[in-house]
């Protein structure tokens, strides 16, 4: 649903805080807790509610079912394990093990509700983006990409796939984060020229730090702006790939340890 | 600028059938719902304020609510302005700013945004982030009943107030987590008793169900309803626009289009019943919410008059339909985008299986719009939008690969890679064809008026244009770009436009 909204960058996505929750319980699970809570919940539920528990033929999603998402501090939880209800027997749990398989289920229910997808966790498994052609990505590499015109395996990109996460590389390597700034030259109606770091360039204001200086602003309307941007050339790339050359470029670039 | 005039004329000899009974508290100089009316135009018959004085306006008052981001439309009957944020409503003096009285019902719940209220014989009416409608003495703020209308405990809440048609309240829910299940409500004004309910997602075995693959698909729900909609008076159907399915970016447990996610609906105000739909977006797997407007156009399509309907959808399509019987006339596309194989017979996009999100990364391009209200102004035949042109992303299936094997209701992962080009466009409602373009709009709402003018922010500034070329007649900083809707009305013989910026309402006047 906010998707746009981080692309965009006009905030940051609404963090999970205190006063953005929806849960029955008031605060977060204590995370020790959890973690001893999922062997224990695997151990003694996740035969008929899996071990995510996300629920099997034989026991239903604990993620969705009303009883859990209501139960404020854990009671409810625990009555129906002591208890067992049609279909399911009364499991013997002790209390810091019930007080731990309820704070696993509501970790389990919090992270089913993340509201944004925003990127992979750096420790994405690289097998999973390992599926292109290194020889290919060279090739792209040198060939269609362009890229040594800028770049040099040998030299800036030298071990780079040692520098970041797997996933965190696929996508800098698209569109990596600038290292410098935008530049402008902006001519003004007498034929003067003003160079330096372009600050703001919309409608109808374009405003540039000459080197030393200080900002300048001008009307946007008055002016002729030129602009170079350190990532034109990734930019007009992303047009150029395709899905399969992303693969070839990424396993060629991982092959760069 | 031929066709515009051509278009323009003929849609002025069809003005007999535009909707009267809808405009009339607008034409008493109010601005009494979100988008002014129930016909989603956004378009105001006021015209003191105009491209000759449009220039000199200056700020009248403004009011610091200093709680939180304003991002609801304020609405103006009898004389008082109310808005919100989150849990809280005011009203003030439409005047003055002067507050009348300010109430804050805090409760759990999302609250990335509330979008404003709804007013109805002297009741003032709001949704709350626990997902409760609260209904409020409109002199006072005195609360006279409220009535949960989901389980917060989900995630449901509401950000959005109930839309009025007729005697009752048609209510849209908004929730993105807990496999919840979108729907519209009818709700008795008086009481708060539901009269009837829509859902967005059928029950097994009932129509619409043979597009997803099995029950456990469907039952992870979707289709919220967090956008008003709209309603024609004489055909007596509510028109509304449905979000995403879920897990939203994995579609391979829900193969088919999955209806009604990410469809326009018409419904039968009466009954609920579905009259017609159409898809915006069959099989959405990358969180293409259908929810934006649906604007009702009365006008000629090649040549001949219709009642029609047109959106300017999350997809970077925008449609135009008879909204009649939901014929399609029209698709185009307003901005790139690499994932859709063309249209179907319906006139839906059909969307490429390889553009899908992937456990390696999918390179994804696309445009659209959001919640920034659009405006049709019939003097021009143009549809106005902000709009998000050619935005890059990587899109990854995760299910199983995060979170310790843990299942989540998105399915995958977004990296951003370019943000796109943020514009405003006027599209020629016949054709698609952008006849003219803004760069840098703003993520606002649009504003256009009898006298020719239109209302948005651009460049981090407010602005006033001139509908037929985008031309700038005014602009004021105020300190960012605006984070609502403008609107625009009259009282004490004064015409003001309202917008707001961060926590601050400012009310903008001629001399």
């Amino acid at each position: 649903m906010i998707r746009i909204l981080v692309l965009l960058c006009l905030a940051a996505p609404p963090a999970l805080s205190q006063g953005n929750r929806w849960w029955a319980w008031p605060a977060d699970p204590d995370p020790r807790s959890v973690e001893r809570g999922r062997g224990e919940f695997a151990r003694a539920c996740g035969d008929c509610h899996a071990a995510n528990a996300s629920g099997t033929a034989k026991g239903p999603n604990l993620i969705r079912t009303a009883r859990v998402r209501h139960d404020k501090d854990g009671s409810a939880i625990a009555a129906v394990v002591r208890s067992g209800l049609t279909g399911m027997p009364p499991i013997a749990l002790t209390d810091s093990q019930m007080k731990d398989v309820v704070s696993y289920i509501e970790w389990a229910v919090q992270k089913y509700d993340r509201v944004s997808p925003g990127p992979p966790p750096d420790d994405y498994p690289l097998e999973r983006l390992l599926t292109g052609n290194a020889a290919d990505g060279k090739a792209f590499f040198n060939g269609k990409g362009g890229c040594g015109g800028c770049h040099s395996v040998t030299g800036d990109l030298a071990g780079i796939a040692k520098k970041y996460p797997p996933v965190f590389l696929q996508s800098r390597f698209l569109m990596p984060r600038a290292t410098k700034p935008r530049m402008a030259t902006v001519t003004l109606a007498s034929g003067e020229k003003v160079e330096g770091e372009l600050k703001t360039l919309n409608t109808y204001d374009v405003t540039v730090l000459p080197a030393g200086g200080k900002p300048q602003t001008f009307p946007a309307d008055q002016v002729k702006v030129e602009v170079r941007d350190p990532l034109a050339a990734h930019r007009e790339l992303l047009l150029k790939y395709s899905d399969a050359d992303v693969h070839n470029m990424f396993a060629y670039l991982w092959s760069l340890q | 600028m031929r066709t515009i005039r051509v278009s323009a004329c003929l849609a002025s000899t069809l003005a007999a059938f535009t909707m009267a009974g809808a405009a009339s508290a607008q034409t008493a100089g109010e601005w009494p719902a979100l988008n002014g009316d129930a016909s989603g135009r956004r378009h105001s018959p006021l015209t003191k304020m105009n491209r000759d004085n449009v220039a000199g306006l200056t700020e009248a008052w403004h009011f610091k609510a200093g709680a939180g981001v304003i991002k609801g439309t304020p609405v103006m009957v009898n004389g008082i302005l109310y808005f919100t944020v989150p849990d809280q409503v005011w009203a003030v003096e439409a005047a003055t700013g002067k507050e009348l009285w300010h109430i804050n019902r805090p409760s759990r719940g999302d609250r990335i945004a509330n979008r404003g209220v709804a007013v109805y014989k002297n009741k003032v009416y709001f949704g709350a982030p626990d997902a409760f409608l609260i209904c409020l003495k409109a002199d006072t703020g005195e609360k006279l009943w409220e009535v949960a209308m989901a389980d917060v405990n989900f995630g449901y809440y509401m950000s959005m107030p109930p839309l009025v048609v007729k005697d009752k309240l048609i209510v849209g829910i908004s929730g993105d987590a807990g496999d919840v299940t979108g729907f519209l409500k009818c709700v008795d004004p008086d009481t708060g008793k539901v009269l009837w309910t829509w859902t967005s997602v059928p029950k097994w075995g009932e129509p619409g169900s043979e597009t997803w693959p099995n029950e456990e698909a469907l039952r992870h729900g979707g289709g919220t309803t967090w956008v008003q909609g709209s309603y024609d008076p004489e055909l007596n159907l509510v028109y509304w626009g449905t979000g995403n399915p879920h897990p939203v970016l994995n579609g391979r447990e829900r193969a088919g289009s999955n209806l009604y996610t990410c469809s326009i609906v018409a419904l039968n105000a009466d009954t609920g019943k579905l009259v017609w739909y159409f898809q915006p977006s069959p099989h959405d797997t990358t969180d293409r919410d259908a929810t934006e407007s649906v604007v009702l156009i009365d006008g000629v399509f090649h040549g001949k008059p219709r009642r029609m309907l047109a959106q300017a959808s999350r997809n970077g399509l925008f449609f135009l339909l008879d909204r009649v019987t939901g014929e399609h006339l029209l698709t185009s596309e307003f901005g790139p985008q690499n994932w859709s194989l063309g249209l179907n017979r319906r006139g839906e996009p059909m969307p490429n299986p390889n553009k899908d999100p992937s456990p390696d990364g999918t390179l994804f391009r696309s445009t659209g719009t959001n919640w920034w209200v659009p405006s049709y102004s019939p003097a021009t035949g143009l549809f106005y939008v902000n709009a998000n042109l050619g935005v890059w992303s990587l899109t990854y299936l995760t299910n199983g690969a995060v979170q310790d094997g843990l299942p989540d209701h998105q399915g995958g992962r977004e990296s951003p890679l370019s943000p796109g080009d943020a514009a405003l466009l006027a599209l020629d409602y016949q054709t698609g064809a952008v006849r003219w373009k803004l760069g840098y709009g703003n993520p606002a709402g649009i504003l256009t008026t009898a006298s020719g003018l239109l209302f948005t922010s651009n460049s981090g500034y407010l602005v006033a244009l001139d509908e037929r070329n985008g031309d700038t007649l005014w602009k004021r900083n105020a300190g960012g770009p605006a984070t609502n809707a403008p609107i625009t009305f009259e009282v004490e013989g004064r015409q003001f436009v309202v917008m707001a910026v961060r926590d601050t309402v400012y009310a903008f006047g001629t001399k």
